[in-house]
């Protein structure tokens, strides 16, 4: 069952629960009618996220999803210089118009903010695939009005939480993405690099101009959400499957700004686990498969 | 352990007078569920074989209506209809997005044939709940037969009543998740899921931005939004979550988890297929929410 260690800030150790006693009297309101009045909540957090998301005052209340498809026209992919713009802002577009409509479910849920989103998006050499699924979350108390814009994170309850403790906010997602030819060595490079192990300085620096452009992008985005910075920035680099001559940078990650005056220590403790871990031999070497 | 039921086969009859019970459940889960009151009844499943197909018969070409505006297939369906007035054997003059009943009414068939079975031999064996429950489903043998199979472990409540309809409750939580569960406050009801499916018949815009066309006919920006496609894969996800939240009635849908899957069929066209679950739960006591919890960093 969860432990509570006593905390620092003096808040009470709960009372030890009696589970059997609990479980008979969830089983036993199975039999009653439900209250008609009860609200119907939908949501994909786990339990542990759901109770430290009370553990703040917030709630789930709903599965909310947004998705956008944009294209990418015939011929970008052929060998030429610089950057692939049409894909570049197909990725960008998409991804924008995925968020405004998992915000606008959010909205018509009646919720403050998406937590937990899971990202998914696909490159196809013909169109750019951008689908957000999470939850829609509100303060337990929260009546409808609130200053503060809506926000879409993929940060799950338990960052949300550690976040908010630490007097943090998010704002939203911040994306970039830009796609890059590799160019052409010239017939007299290739000749010399032949049979030789040297750096492809070609790919190196495509994979650099990628780069640059997409984290700048996405620090860009987080700029005109008002925020201070980015966490959680997951990244992807490399070239595509149909265009191995061309490489691809992503990233994306959740924008925060601190809420607080300055920044509030959550105070973490150290605890040493005390079990061992488990010792084990591989049993296929008793099957004659090893090797020898 | 219950007495056994009488109308049961007779080798499971042998099995359960045995004495010994069976259990899908780890054991970390086994020792969760005794301290829960919980005692496991057996293991029990339940199957259901069904001949799958995408095409519906007696709709030609497999198309429920392609290039007619009056198709109706009983769901949501949206017609695109091509907009430069062309006629020709090339041209998808008609396109349209529509939801595939016949595909979900099957999955719905399998997944609540083979829970009712769980459910049925979870009752006969005198359980009150079905905790730690897997549904699976896959094609067998390449035959366009698809197995549906939903499993878990039958329990029961110690000093606890039957339950009120003679319908087990089940949970696709254990252990101590199903404690915590309880402990926050909410009962398990039963498993939720639902399957929403939506076929892309693309017409012509559909069929040029998706093959990256800059056609003069393809009436719409190079790189710009799939309007088709972007409308059937959020009708299908909207379709699978009224589903589920129709089970619902007034209780919650907790821990869901949504999978979409995409199948391209060429040109535009493509078959969506959404599966929601989750575990329908009751809210029994009010609300107590949980003192902060506590940070830690362990040392390794």
């Amino acid at each position: 069952m969860t432990t509570f260690l006593p905390s620092n800030d003096g808040l009470p150790t709960p009372e030890p629960v009696d589970l059997k006693a609990e479980m008979l009297r969830a089983t036993r309101a199975l039999g009653q009618a439900t209250p008609a009045k009860a609200a119907r909540m939908t949501s994909d957090l786990s339990i542990d996220e759901e109770l430290v998301l009370h553990s703040i005052g917030w709630e789930p209340v709903a599965l909310v999803t947004g998705t956008s498809v944009h294209s990418v026209p015939y011929g970008v992919w052929s060998w030429g210089q610089g950057e692939i713009k049409w894909a570049s802002q197909a990725y960008a577009r998409s991804f924008a118009r995925a968020t405004e409509r998992i915000h606008a479910e959010c909205t018509k849920a009646g919720a403050q903010g998406v937590v937990g989103v899971h990202v998914d998006w696909e490159i196809n050499r013909h169109h750019i695939d951008v689908t957000l699924v999470g939850t829609a979350v509100r303060p337990v108390t929260w009546n409808g009005l609130s200053a503060d814009p809506i926000f879409v994170s993929d940060l799950s309850g338990r960052d949300f939480a550690l976040l908010h403790r630490a007097g943090w906010t998010p704002l939203g997602l911040a994306a970039g993405a830009s796609f890059v030819y590799a160019p052409r060595r010239s017939m007299g490079t290739a000749m010399k690099q032949k049979g030789l192990n040297v750096e492809l300085t070609n790919f190196t620096e495509a994979m650099y101009a990628a780069r640059e452009a997409a984290m700048e992008r996405m620090q860009s985005a987080a700029l005109e959400l008002e925020g201070t910075g980015v966490v959680e920035v997951k990244v992807t680099e490399g070239p595509m499957p149909f265009a191995h001559h061309a490489v691809a940078f992503t990233a994306y990650g959740t924008v925060v700004r601190l809420l607080a005056g300055e920044h509030r220590h959550v105070g973490a403790r150290m605890v040493l686990p005390l079990d061992d871990p488990v010792r084990a031999f591989d049993v296929t070497s008793l099957r004659g498969t090893g090797p020898g | 352990m219950s007495p056994v039921p009488a109308d049961l086969p007779e080798a499971a009859v042998r099995r359960m007078a045995d004495g010994a019970f069976t259990s899908g459940l780890t054991v970390p889960d086994f020792a969760a569920c005794l301290q829960l009151g919980l005692e496991p009844v057996g293991f029990v499943q339940g199957f259901c074989v069904m001949q799958w197909q995408f095409y519906r018969m007696g709709a030609g070409m497999g198309m429920a209506g392609y290039g007619s505006p009056y198709a109706d297939t009983g769901g949501y369906s949206e017609n695109y209809q091509c907009p430069h007035g062309m006629v020709s054997a090339e041209h998808r003059y008609w396109g349209q997005n529509y939801e595939q009943t016949w595909v979900e009414d099957a999955w719905t068939e399998g997944f609540t044939s083979s829970y009712s079975r769980m459910a049925e031999e979870a009752a006969e064996a005198g359980a009150h709940g079905v905790v730690g429950v897997v549904d699976t489903s896959y094609p067998l043998a390449d035959m366009g037969v698809l197995e549906f199979k939903v499993q878990g472990t039958a329990v029961r409540v110690t000093d606890g009543d039957p339950p009120p309809d003679g319908r087990p409750w089940t949970t696709y939580l254990a252990g101590q998740r199903l404690a915590k569960l309880v402990e926050a406050g909410y009962a398990p009801v039963s498993i939720a899921a639902s399957a929403a499916s939506v076929r892309v018949w693309a017409n012509c815009v559909t069929e040029n931005l998706t093959e990256g066309s800059t056609s003069m006919y393809s009436m719409a920006t190079p790189g710009s939004e799939i309007e088709q496609t972007v409308k059937a894969h959020t009708a299908v996800r909207r379709l699978a979550r009224r589903r589920v939240r129709d089970q619902l009635e007034h209780d919650s849908l907790h821990g869901a988890a949504m999978t979409t899957t995409a199948r391209e069929l060429g040109q535009g066209d493509a078959e969506l297929q959404c599966v929601l679950r989750g575990n329908r739960v009751r809210r029994f006591k009010e609300f107590d929410p949980m003192p902060p919890p506590v940070p830690t960093v362990r040392l390794l």
